[in-house]
């Protein structure tokens, strides 16, 4: 997470509190399990391993096989930095994009700003699930296409919520103050308004990204996502789902995996030290 | 929110009539781009009608024939034009792939997708409320700690699981609930609740963790304010200073919100539409897509919008009707 | 067979069962105490959409041709062994196997009250030549050149060429017979066992017993309602639950769900469906032979069988006739996976390390882990695979056979002519591979002149073999059907053509609670 206010600051992490240490756990494991687990995979993910499928946990394949006969636990480990990777990376350019659209909206004269809110209505009201469903039948879903869609889909939910905050800093005395002292828009934006605004942001964030996981999943649904044999976590739980029944480890494993990850991002964002009086809303 | 034009001096009823006649110009120009964004898009996808109708079994006399009798031999911006022709006057169209008008197709979803919208947010709003309100008194505390979790996790498990879950221990294991969202024409409300009890849950699962972060977000940001202080050594009891004195100053980003949530209810349903094997829009409109029935699709696309108009609208006058002071900005 | 073409037609047709028996008088292979009337069952079938008919002409999916053969009947329907039976002819008869001669059943009426008239079948088969109706069936219709009624009910139907399989033809749900100058379909007027009570598109059929229906006894249940439930493992979960008590389409891995359960039993139907690997003769490297031999050799079709569809299917060896099939040649060796000759057909073939996709979609069952499969294997032959998985909807018209290599899939076809003229004739407009065989062609449409069945027998072995060895189509396994359902539905046996009894279990089943 690059966007830590505090991370230069040394000792930060020790002055959380019990559940921001255990967020701050589990987003280090996962980042961990993302750049080595394609490495620490016991099998490929794609290798028929397993006479059965549905197994349970066991010595050879410690969590089982999926509904092919395919090793859990190396799926899990090579699926996971699509859900990380991927899922992160959307979700910084779709908040980080949307926050500075709506920095500009801020300080913008009214039209420009009508026309943004407009634009991002506009994408807003498609249902997400659907809208995506569409732009992945009409482009494709490489890896950098469903990127940017993921980015598109999220980018107008950013805006608005970065909106309101930025319309409402814009009218804070102090913003008021620097604007008289002559202050450009762009200082105004982003030295006044942009850190009272970034613990909201990084909130909202932290729940982007799991709705970006949650896409994923909710894609492969549909059919669609990441390209076969690969397959993000979110995509595991989908494609197992048969074995639910049986309680086979395929299907609860990756589903535990998208909970501690997003779970973890989540802690670890509510516990970060607040800057001076950020006004939340 | 869309900041409304300074009025200082006019009355609420003006300030507020401006809004929505303001609101409703607007909206019709968002409906258009809509429109517009929908059709271009829709026309990348691979296909049309014609040759989805025809599947597997599409000869190209085959398709040939059935493009010019759904005239998709038209040029794209022709048909675009005619629909829109077509709905200015009241009329969003006709559904070659269903072979009847949308308006029909539409008026025996629309229900539905309403019923269950509607049921799942009188469960997920005081819900919501609860856990925002409880959460933000004990701040930091067990209580807040917890249901934060709690919340998190809710939302960090794909809804199909926690449908099919549910599926496989109240339908499947102990047959309270039936495991698909069938209501008899002769069904009576309780059927109708019995058969709806699992998509409202799941449904309601989804969006109450948003709302109810926000909802606490909101009440803390008010709490470490002078008045809140003031009223607190007044004595006012804490249950009265949250109701009376701190909601309605942060009414404005939690109906927002709300706004977003519920109307999340409608389109964002599919899954559960599906898994539940409802008849709702969402799933009409992804059915739309993957028939290429443009002018259905169409009409999907311009109630979900319309509907997420609405619902901001309203969430705004919430706002402004609960702290007149929204009104000066 | 010694006796002419004429009688083993007339005759012929009962004689694989019982001589002078009518087709519904012939004893199912169940043996099964007295049928009980009554009751009410809730059908599943895979989905349903806005696009769902009450034409048989445009039925596209399984819950159409449920939903039809509820409504309607047809001259003829299968048997258990995949020979036709008549049902709304007398007889049908052919010295040519051009013109043929049908005589209807007297005294069947329509659910409105009309007698059936010859009229009416000549309406029901040509409207298919009309390319307006958007039928389904219109390349096989394109067969028929006329068809005349000669009496109230007697017809002749000329054909373009000798088809000795017509009879069966017919048998197809989308030649189901529907009143002269229907043009609108949304109350559906048929003569079959069941009446329509409701029928709203993507959401539920609702039928109700037909009192005059013509087979004496049928239909048992009072009510059936046919809803869609496009998802595998709430269908499933809807069965277990006893909300609906027929389902069509159970995956692999939920049969040992609904097996252990002790309420609720599978119906498994062998039938000729099948997923191919679709090597295109004009895709630079697919089209060279060596290539295609080396796919062969490549699928693991144990592999497929065990993993993909739990041991629910039957290996098939490149060719589209199942082993189950009357003309199914079985001296035919069966193709194995053997990495080693595939390795050396590649070699033989210069393929390089440059990526192949190949296109596969949940649109063809089974393809995405076929494809998967053959990434796996084809790495450590060498080859470099890439599964390309793409949207189910927009596959067929963009995606099949467009590609190198992509993947079809072909549901059961009642005759070896149908599935050969279909997809593997050179001229057919779905010849996926894009291949022309002079002697397949010739084979193809001596076989339909020939009346004699050893004689035809042997004209579809030699081009099993033709397809099997020069084809660019891989075959792995054909899949079984597999349906589920509640105990106290009884009457079902597997009808090879398709699930739920060749779709038409409507009039055979009944319900003991």
């Amino acid at each position: 997470m690059s966007a830590i206010p505090d991370a230069k600051n040394p000792g930060w992490a020790a002055r959380l509190p019990l559940t921001g240490k255990v967020g701050l756990g589990l987003v280090i494991f996962w980042i961990a399990t993302a750049i080595a687990g394609p490495w620490l995979a016991p099998y490929d993910p794609g290798a028929f391993a397993h006479q059965d499928v549905f197994a349970g946990i066991g010595a050879a394949h410690w969590l089982g096989s999926d509904y092919l006969g395919r090793d859990v636990l190396s799926r899990v480990l090579s699926g996971a930095r699509y859900s990380v990777g991927l899922a992160a990376a959307a979700a910084i350019a779709a908040s980080t994009t949307g926050t500075g659209m709506a920095l500009l909206a801020a300080v913008s004269p009214r039209w420009l700003d009508e026309v943004l809110s407009r634009f991002m209505d506009t994408l807003i009201s498609i249902p997400s699930k659907i809208f995506s469903l569409v732009l992945v039948a009409a482009v494709g879903s490489s890896l950098p296409l469903l990127f940017l869609i993921a980015t598109l889909i999220y980018i107008p939910g950013a805006y608005r919520i970065a909106r309101s905050q930025a319309v409402n800093l814009a009218q804070m005395d102090y913003v008021q103050v620097a604007r008289t002292r002559g202050e450009g828009a762009a200082y105004i934006a982003i030295r006044e308004i942009l850190p009272n605004m970034i613990h909201p942001m990084l909130a909202d964030f932290g729940l982007r990204f799991v709705f970006i996981v949650l896409l994923l999943s909710g894609l492969s649904f549909l059919g669609l996502g990441v390209q076969p044999p690969d397959a993000d976590l979110g995509s595991l739980v989908r494609e197992n789902i048969s074995g639910l029944g049986e309680g086979a480890p395929a299907i609860l494993v990756p589903a535990l995996a998208i909970a501690t990850l997003t779970v973890g991002v989540n802690l670890l964002i509510d516990a970060l030290p607040r800057r001076r009086g950020s006004k939340e809303g | 929110m869309s900041a409304a034009s300074p009025a200082t001096g006019q009355s609420g009823t003006t300030f507020l009539l401006t809004l929505i006649v303001r609101r409703l110009a607007s909206g019709l120009l968002t409906l258009f781009l809509v429109a517009l964004v929908v059709f271009i898009v829709s026309g990348l996808l691979p296909g049309d009608a014609a040759q989805e109708m025809l599947g597997q079994s599409a000869t190209p006399e085959a398709v040939a024939a059935l493009r010019q009798q759904m005239g998709l031999d038209q040029p794209a911006s022709i048909r675009f034009v005619r629909w829109l022709a077509g709905l200015l006057g009241g009329d969003p169209g006709f559904s070659m792939v269903a072979n009847m008008p949308v308006a029909d197709i539409i008026a025996s979803r629309l229900p539905n997708s309403l019923i269950l919208a509607g049921l799942s947010t009188l469960v997920a709003v005081p819900m919501a409320l609860t856990i925002g309100i409880a959460s933000a008194l004990r701040q930091g505390g067990r209580l807040d700690r917890a249901l934060n979790t709690a919340t998190l996790s809710m939302v960090a498990v794909p809804e199909f699981l926690i449908a099919t879950i549910a599926v496989l221990i109240f339908a499947v294991e102990l047959r309270w609930l039936p495991s698909i969202a069938l209501v008899p024409a002769s069904g009576t409300f309780l059927d109708l609740l019995r058969a709806l009890a699992m998509p409202v849950l799941s449904l309601s699962v989804i969006v109450v963790a948003q709302m109810a972060r926000m909802t606490r977000a909101a009440i803390i940001a008010q709490l470490g304010l002078p008045y809140v202080e003031m009223a607190r050594l007044k004595g006012v009891a804490p249950a009265r200073l949250v109701l009376v004195h701190v909601l309605p100053n942060a009414i404005a980003p939690i109906v927002n919100a709300m706004a977003l949530s519920l109307s999340y209810l409608l389109g964002g349903a599919v899954i559960v539409e599906t898994i539940f094997n409802y008849p709702g829009l969402a799933s009409l409109m992804v059915n739309a897509v993957t028939s290429r029935d443009m002018p259905l699709l169409q009409a999907c696309a311009m109630i979900f919008c319309g509907a997420y108009l609405l619902l901001v609208l309203v969430a705004d006058i919430v706002a402004i009707l609960a702290n007149p002071r929204l009104r000066n900005r | 067979m010694g006796l002419s073409r004429r009688t083993l037609l007339t005759a012929g047709m009962a004689a694989s069962a019982l001589p002078l028996l009518p087709a519904w008088a012939q004893p199912s292979p169940l043996r099964v105490p007295q049928p009980r009337y009554g009751g009410r069952i809730r059908v599943a079938a895979m989905s349903s959409s806005t696009a769902d008919t009450t034409d048989p002409a445009k039925g596209a999916l399984s819950t159409d041709y449920i939903r039809h053969h509820m409504l309607y009947s047809g001259l003829t329907e299968y048997g258990v062994d995949l020979r036709p039976r008549l049902a709304l002819a007398e007889t049908i008869e052919s010295r040519d196997q051009i013109h043929w001669r049908v005589k209807l059943r007297p005294g069947i009426r329509f659910h409105d009250g009309k007698l059936l008239h010859a009229e009416d079948v000549v309406y029901s088969l040509m409207r298919h030549q009309n390319p307006a109706i958007g039928s389904k069936v219109r390349p096989i219709a394109s067969q028929l050149a006329e068809a005349r009624a000669t009496g109230p009910l007697d017809l002749t139907i000329t054909l373009t060429g000798p088809n000795v399989d017509l009879p069966s033809m017919l048998a197809a749900s989308h030649f189901l017979i529907i009143a002269a100058g229907t043009t609108d379909f949304s109350r559906p007027n048929g003569t079959g066992p069941y009446r329509i009570k409701s029928f709203v598109p993507g959401v539920s059929t609702i039928v109700t017993r037909n009192d005059d229906f013509w087979k004496p006894g049928k239909p048992y249940l009072d009510e059936i309602e046919l809803i869609g439930i496009p998802d595998e493992v709430s269908r499933v979960n809807a069965l277990l639950s006893r909300d609906v008590h027929l389902i069509v389409a159970v995956n692999p891995r939920s049969m040992r769900r609904i097996k252990e359960s002790g309420t609720h039993d599978l119906l498994e139907t062998s039938s000729g469906l099948y997923t191919n690997l679709i090597m295109r003769r004009d895709g630079g490297i697919t089209g060279n032979p060596d290539f295609v031999l080396g796919m062969k050799y490549l699928f693991d079709r144990e592999l497929v069988k065990r993993a993909l569809f739990r041991g629910s299917a039957q290996i098939a060896n490149d060719h589209p006739i199942p082993p189950f099939h009357p003309f199914y040649r079985a001296d035919l060796p069966q193709r194995a996976f053997d990495l080693d000759r595939a390795k050396y057909h590649f070699a033989k073939a210069g393929v390089g390390r440059s990526p192949l996709s190949i296109y596969a979609s949940p649109a063809a069952e089974g393809s995405v882990d076929m494809g998967s499969v053959l990434q796996e294997y084809g790495a450590r032959a060498g080859l470099n695979l890439a599964v390309n998985r793409v949207p189910a909807d927009g596959y067929w018209s963009t995606h099949w056979m467009k590609h190198p290599l992509s993947f079809g899939n072909t549901n059961p076809r009642p005759t070896a002519d149908l599935v050969f003229s279909l997809f593997y004739k050179s001229t057919a407009a779905w010849n996926e591979t894009g291949w022309k065989n002079e002697r397949f062609d010739q084979l193809l449409l001596e076989a339909r002149a020939t009346a004699d069945d050893s004689l035809r027998g042997q004209m579809y072995g030699e081009m099993q073999e033709i397809v099997r060895d020069q084809g660019g189509t891989a075959i792995p396994v054909f899949i079984n059907m597999t349906d589920g359902y509640d105990n106290r539905l009884k009457g079902l046996y597997p009808v090879p053509v398709g699930g739920l009894m060749g779709y038409a279990f409507a009039e055979h089943v009944w319900w003991e609670d």
